[in-house]
């Protein structure tokens, strides 16, 4: 897994590729936790180049969201694949998760 | 054009019975008439006649019911006409026209001492062929449970079997003048009243009949002989068929309820064999003390599997009218969506105690709660992560996730659940592109509950 953080007009943008599983969720959490930590109260966490997303992502994303929330800040999601997209929804995530179709939507009106 | 009455309306049903009390009315009151009262008398000559305005007022019906063709009902009037007129016709219009009344006043004359206006009457017997014509009327549009009604045919058969020998036993003497080698002689019935002459020849046709022979009512003549010998052959064949054929019928009477409880006594027989602990027998007997109270031990699915899926969907979605109100999985689909998962859910039903689903399997089915209330336990701790009751659904996480369960689902109460298998939930999914938003409407609900459990870790 590759993750990275861009600025996005004051949104810190998540990049993350290839598998979010148990090996790398510590990981995930760990550099949303950093910029959580170094005040960032906007973030987006951007799936396009995601392969593959485990109940151990999930839960990264969800203790993220719920830290956000607490937090006063604002935590989005955008680019989940088909896969993915279906667990959020069937599962009853996309009602605590905010989800956007692409970078673009979610950005607009952050 | 006058309307057809369908064969299986109420109004059909409803004059049928009517008939068939009428039927025997007329068959009992009428060999009565000839063996015991033997003229005609007004009262019994009344009742004949209103009952035969019945009997043409039924001929009228039967040219406009129904009937069958090779499993299809004809409505056809022409066809129905034809068919009547061909088939029962002329025996009801025998049986029912009271041809008799051209003889009235001839009353007088008499053939072997009875008046000939009652011999004529004897006609009325030709009803018993519309008995059958109900009978297998009723067996045909399944109106009540057909062992019954094949119990009901046999004992009317025999009822009137020894109405019928017991007014010949004594119009056999009668006809010959009551000679002294005759068996009303030796009782010295001659001038008896018409009630104890009656109770005598019935008592001794069920004597006969049932092959119990006490020997105080006995044959005298050679004439007597050769009946009684009838008697016999005849009323011990049919008493034999009749008593086998009862036999049979009240121990299938109820088969899908002896089938069950035949079932339950194989099991419980196996887990006393195979010493299975108390306690897991009792949820053993439980389940199928509890499905047998709510579903009368018949698995719908096996029962209606040889229908065809329409008519199959019709009789489930009937069945489970309840469910598709109260369940919010069904009452946010269309009716297509709805009838597909009805033919894809799998029913099941869990004991309290039971696991539904356990830690380490691979979600292979999602399940929705109906009814009762399960518990969401870990199976190191015991520690209760949360309850589902009716509406909620699980198994979803790790059917779509493709990981293996970290909490059991134990049943605290008893739960129905419907089961939906991977490959159905895949092919509806694709088919009915609405069916994700029924569960994303339905799991919003739960999505506080579902997002605790699965920062807990739990994925069921």
């Amino acid at each position: 897994m590759n993750i990275s953080t861009r600025d996005a007009g004051g949104v810190a943008v998540v990049d993350v590729e290839g598998n979010l599983d148990t090996n790398t969720a510590p990981e995930a959490q760990q550099h949303l936790d950093a910029l959580q930590d170094d005040g960032a109260q906007k973030i987006l966490v951007n799936f396009t180049d995601l392969d593959y997303i485990s109940s151990a992502g999930l839960r990264v994303l969800l203790a993220t969201a719920k830290r956000m929330g607490a937090a006063g800040g604002s935590f989005r999601i955008c680019g989940l694949n088909e896969t993915v997209d279906e667990v959020f929804e069937i599962s009853g995530f996309s009602m605590i998760l905010n989800v956007f179709g692409n970078e673009a939507e979610a950005l607009e009106g952050f | 054009m006058m309307k057809v009455i369908p064969e299986g309306s109420r109004f059909r049903s409803r004059w049928d019975l009517l008939i068939l009390v009428l039927i025997f009315v007329s068959c009992f009151l009428v060999p009565f008439q000839v063996g015991f009262v033997h003229d005609v008398r007004l009262t019994g000559s009344l009742l004949v006649y209103l009952i035969d305005l019945f009997f043409l007022v039924d001929i009228v019906f039967n040219f406009r019911t129904t009937y069958r063709h090779q499993g299809v009902e004809v409505v056809d009037p022409e066809r129905i006409r034809r068919h009547y007129r061909r088939r029962m016709f002329p025996f009801d219009l025998l049986a029912a026209v009271p041809f008799e009344i051209l003889l009235l006043p001839w009353a007088s004359v008499s053939a072997a001492g009875v008046s000939i206006v009652l011999l004529v009457r004897l006609l009325r017997l030709l009803r018993i062929g519309r008995l059958f014509v109900i009978f297998r009327r009723w067996e045909a549009l399944g109106a009540t449970n057909v062992g019954f009604l094949r119990i009901a045919k046999l004992v009317a058969v025999v009822v009137l079997f020894l109405h019928w020998t017991a007014c010949a036993w004594f119009l056999m003497d009668f006809a010959g003048g009551f000679p002294a080698q005759s068996w009303v002689a030796h009782q010295d019935l001659q001038n008896a009243g018409a009630g104890t002459q009656y109770t005598r020849s019935l008592y001794w046709a069920i004597v006969t009949m049932t092959a119990v022979g006490y020997g105080d009512i006995t044959p005298r003549n050679n004439l007597e002989y050769g009946f009684a010998m009838t008697v016999m052959l005849l009323g011990a064949s049919l008493w034999a068929y009749i008593i086998g054929n009862i036999a049979s019928l009240v121990s299938n009477i109820d088969s899908a309820k002896a089938a069950f409880w035949n079932r339950v006594e194989t099991v419980n027989q196996y887990l006393r064999n195979r010493q299975v602990p108390a306690e897991l027998s009792e949820q053993v007997r439980d389940y199928y003390d509890y499905v047998w109270a709510r579903y009368r031990g018949t698995d719908a699915r096996e029962v209606l599997g040889g229908l065809p899926d329409p008519v199959r969907l019709d009789v489930l979605a009937h069945l489970a009218r309840d469910l598709t109100e109260h369940v919010p999985l069904f009452r946010e689909c269309s009716p297509p969506l709805r009838n597909v998962l009805l033919l894809a859910l799998q029913p099941k039903v869990f004991v309290p105690g039971s696991w539904v689903v356990h830690t380490g399997e691979s979600g292979t089915e999602i399940y929705f709660v109906t009814s009762g209330h399960m518990e969401i336990v870990s199976i190191e701790d015991e520690r209760v992560y949360g309850t589902l009751t009716g509406g909620d659904y699980f198994g979803d996480l790790s059917l779509l996730l493709g990981e293996k369960r970290t909490a059991s689902v134990r049943a605290v109460t008893f739960c129905e659940v419907f089961t939906l298998g991977r490959e159905d939930f895949n092919a509806i999914k694709s088919e009915y592109p609405e069916f994700r938003d029924v569960l994303k409407k339905i799991s919003s609900e739960r999505s506080a509950m579902s997002t605790e459990l699965l920062l807990e870790g739990v994925i069921l």
